[in-house]
């Protein structure tokens, strides 16, 4: 699979996909978009690199790291911190809903203000939802990712 | 436009079942995804695809508001929340497939220890 | 108001702290089971606010976002649910508390906990929820849950019956999916207490209503997968073999019972207002019930016998322990069935208390004879009657449990299964009398049929495994005192629901109110767009 076809398609299409992927997370309170889309996007983008450049790419030629090639797919340590990427998301997530019973307004409810003067944008709208979407973000790249690493390396 | 969906449905819906009764683990767990697909796409439908109006998208009905030529938002919603599900589903079944093709060591279900 | 969104949060809450501390097993236990407390705590508070304490409004509700109904989801807290809460909290304690030790460690560290507490999650959630899709993704979170402890242990025999059990349940999914898509269709709105009002004056709010019947025949279809009942049957043997025996409980106790709850909530509650001329050979009425009645009341008649001849021949304490809960569950059933085919309200009351007390019976006794399978397992290392034998003189305490709950599930007094059974047997008898209705005197045999292949698989099981001399494997045996301790305690308090029955009653009573009394149900959620069409 990892011709050189596929890595130079890699090496463009990864970020226009994780730009997209942003973008689409942070309008997603408002406009088509939000948490699972820009989460899924990301995950495929990561799993462009995995298939063009295999599993411990991101471990030594991003990061610079040494790999312990021995270890199994649950010890890899992107693995692990794709899991405490999940557990992060589902507590940030559970927290913006719970957020809204110390207001004494229901479970889950959002609320948004809009910030005047901003450079450039000017005016600019700060959503609760999108921090309740960024923990969903979390949680999916998370769980995608574990996933397609686990099974990808058996 | 509604019979061409309804025949979309229902040959989703029959290709569908064919796959679940296969032997061939790979095809069942395929025939669970287009099972899945086919609801979705029944959902939608059930949200008026030919032109918007008061009866048909209740939720803006409801509202008050002038109802434009607009499909029904919920059953948008509702999808999206299926297709979420069946996602999640449909990776768990192809990573339980291959679990279960490892240990019996065979990819005919029929085959499989009960 | 927010004691209805109590449990759910107590719930999410032990999913995270089970989570964060997964990398030190002994506070992750510790996690796990004051989440559970915590759960059973937060149900306690909520229904004795909401339903039992003096001054309860009868019911609660609570708009999750704060989105008015019926766009936003809405949590209900009735008579019915609170019932129904109890009955999930009552095994979800044990069973977090044995699997603590009888789970190994290994196979704990792997997402045990976060996933039993995500099974509790769900199961609560399909009872509080009154929105008909919100229902529809509870029941998901629970499979997820489920696939997954079906699929535990991994090997050929585990995963090939987890690989049956997803199949089936997607298709049941599906089926559910496009029941709802058409009563959405067709009545304008998924909020249970919208449609149960728009659905009783029809022709006001301009909805033909006459594909309810069919799609509240595919519903029943979903509930009775879920629930096992025969001809849906098949996946439960292999489905509790194959999950961890505390698992298996929950599966028996709780998650069975959301498939009951469904059937009771969506029929008496949102479709009995609905008048649909049938015209089919046999069923007449004018009510989806009306079809209800006998197909359900089949349906639990042939559970009741497959369960009892199944659990007659099993060779294993769990299998013949998942064969019983088919039966039992179809013990449930018939009552419903009654109900249905009611024409007085006193007699559909007594049908739905008889259901109600019968599936809590089931959940306390089910509950403790899984979990007593799942001691033996522990000191044994086998279920098989073959290499059992004399446990009862190798550990009294733990027999004495299993002797309370098999003697529950028989139906002896003073104990929580005879009042089970003697109103289940009483609604039958009191339909009867009304007239030969449903051939109520058939189903009367059938019921004491089954009565007594209970007796006889229950006695199978106390000779085989508790009587006589102690085999091999049960003088190796060392029994886990903390899993005794649990046992008795779930002993105690099957005999002091018998005991203390009257209490159990009135708020079964109150149960059975709340799920046929349409117009308060309607009234607590009171959901905008009342004006006709």
């Amino acid at each position: 699979m990892s011709s050189i076809i596929m890595r130079t398609t890699a090496r463009v299409v990864v970020p226009i996909i994780l730009v997209v992927a942003i973008s689409l997370l942070l309008q997603g309170h408002n406009l088509p978009g939000g948490g699972f889309i820009g989460g899924v996007l990301t995950a495929a983008a990561f799993a462009l690199v995995y298939v063009a450049y295999g599993l411990d790419y991101l471990e030594i030629g991003v990061l610079d790291r040494d790999v312990d090639p021995g270890a199994g797919p649950f010890d890899h340590r992107t693995v692990a911190l794709y899991r405490r990427l999940i557990v992060l998301g589902l507590a940030i997530a559970v927290a913006t809903g719970a957020a809204g019973l110390l207001f004494g307004v229901p479970f889950l409810t959002q609320t948004f203000v809009y910030v005047e003067g901003v450079p450039l944008y000017h005016e600019i709208e700060l959503t609760s939802a999108l921090v309740f979407d960024v923990g969903v973000y979390c949680v999916v790249v998370g769980a995608i990712l574990s996933i397609l690493s686990v099974v990808g390396a058996e | 436009m509604t019979l061409l969906l309804a025949a979309v449905v229902g040959s989703l819906f029959a290709l569908g079942t064919f796959l679940v009764l296969r032997r061939d683990v790979v095809r069942v767990v395929w025939g669970l995804a287009i099972l899945s697909q086919a609801a979705n796409v029944y959902i939608i439908t059930m949200g008026n695809v030919a032109e918007g109006g008061g009866d048909l998208v209740p939720v803006l009905a409801v509202h008050g508001g002038e109802v434009p030529t607009t499909t029904d938002p919920l059953v948008q919603a509702l999808v999206l929340t299926a297709i979420v599900i069946s996602f999640g589903t449909t990776a768990f079944a192809l990573a339980l497939s291959y679990r279960a093709y490892q240990e019996n060591e065979s990819i005919d279900v029929t085959e499989w220890a009960s | 108001m927010n004691v209805v969104v109590a449990p759910m949060l107590a719930a999410l809450g032990a999913i995270l702290a089970t989570l964060v501390t997964r990398s030190r097993p002994r506070l992750q236990h510790a996690a796990s089971v004051l989440g559970g407390v915590a759960y059973a705590g937060a149900v306690a508070w909520a229904v004795r606010a909401a339903v039992l304490g003096a001054g309860a409004p009868g019911a609660v509700t609570y708009q999750l976002g704060n989105w008015p109904a019926p766009f936003g989801i809405t949590l209900v807290l009735d008579g019915l649910s609170a019932f129904m809460l109890v009955v999930a909290a009552a095994v979800a304690v044990p069973a977090i508390a044995v699997s603590v030790r009888f789970v190994d460690r290994a196979n704990q560290q792997v997402f045990y906990h976060p996933l039993f507490h995500l099974l509790v999650l769900g199961v609560t959630g399909a009872f509080l929820t009154g929105d008909l899709f919100n229902l529809f993704v509870w029941f998901e979170v629970m499979l997820m849950a489920s696939f997954v402890f079906v699929a535990f242990y991994g090997n050929a025999q585990h995963t090939a019956a987890a690989f049956r059990y997803l199949v089936l349940n997607v298709v049941g999914s599906v089926t559910f999916l496009v029941a709802v898509g058409g009563l959405y269709a067709t009545v304008g709105t998924l909020n249970m207490a919208d449609m149960s009002r728009r659905l009783a004056e029809a022709g006001a709010y301009g909805i033909d209503p006459l594909p309810v019947t069919g799609l509240a025949t595919l519903l029943l279809a979903t509930f009775a997968l879920k629930a096992g009942l025969v001809p849906f049957q098949f996946w439960v043997p292999g489905a509790y073999r194959a999950a961890p025996l505390p698992i298996a409980a929950m599966l028996a106790g709780a998650t069975k019972k959301v498939g009951i709850y469904a059937i009771i909530r969506l029929y008496f509650t949102v479709f009995a207002g609905a008048t649909v001329p049938l015209n089919l050979p046999v069923v007449a009425g004018t009510t989806p019930l009306a079809l209800l009645a006998p197909v359900l009341l089949v349906m639990g008649v042939a559970s009741v016998l497959m369960g009892g001849f199944g659990a007659v021949a099993s060779p294993s304490m769990e299998e013949l322990l998942a064969y019983s809960s088919i039966g039992q569950v179809g013990f449930i059933a018939v009552p419903v069935a009654i109900a249905a085919a009611a024409d007085s309200a006193a007699l559909r009351r007594v049908g739905l208390l008889a259901a109600l007390v019968y599936a809590l019976h089931h959940a306390l006794a089910k509950g403790l004879l899984f979990l007593s399978a799942a001691t033996v397992r522990g000191a044994t290392g086998t279920n098989r009657f073959a290499d059992l034998g004399g446990l009862g003189r190798q550990s009294p305490f733990l027999s004495s449990a299993v002797f309370v709950g098999f003697l529950s599930l028989i139906g002896i007094p003073p104990l929580s299964g005879f009042f089970g059974k003697f109103l289940v047997l009483d609604a039958v008898t009191s339909r009867a009398a009304t007239g030969p209705g449903v051939g109520a005197v058939a189903v009367l045999v059938v019921l004491l049929v089954g009565a007594l292949l209970t007796i006889v698989y229950a006695s199978r099981a106390w000779v085989g495994g508790f009587w006589g001399a102690r085999s091999e494997r049960v003088r190796a045996a060392t029994v886990d005192p903390v899993q005794v301790a649990v046992l008795v305690a779930v002993a105690a308090l099957v005999v002091a629901v018998g005991l203390g029955f009257e209490p159990v009653a009135e708020f079964a009573g109150a149960a059975a109110d709340a799920a046929l009394d349409r117009g308060a149900y309607i009234e607590a959620v009171a959901p905008a767009g009342g004006e006709s069409a």
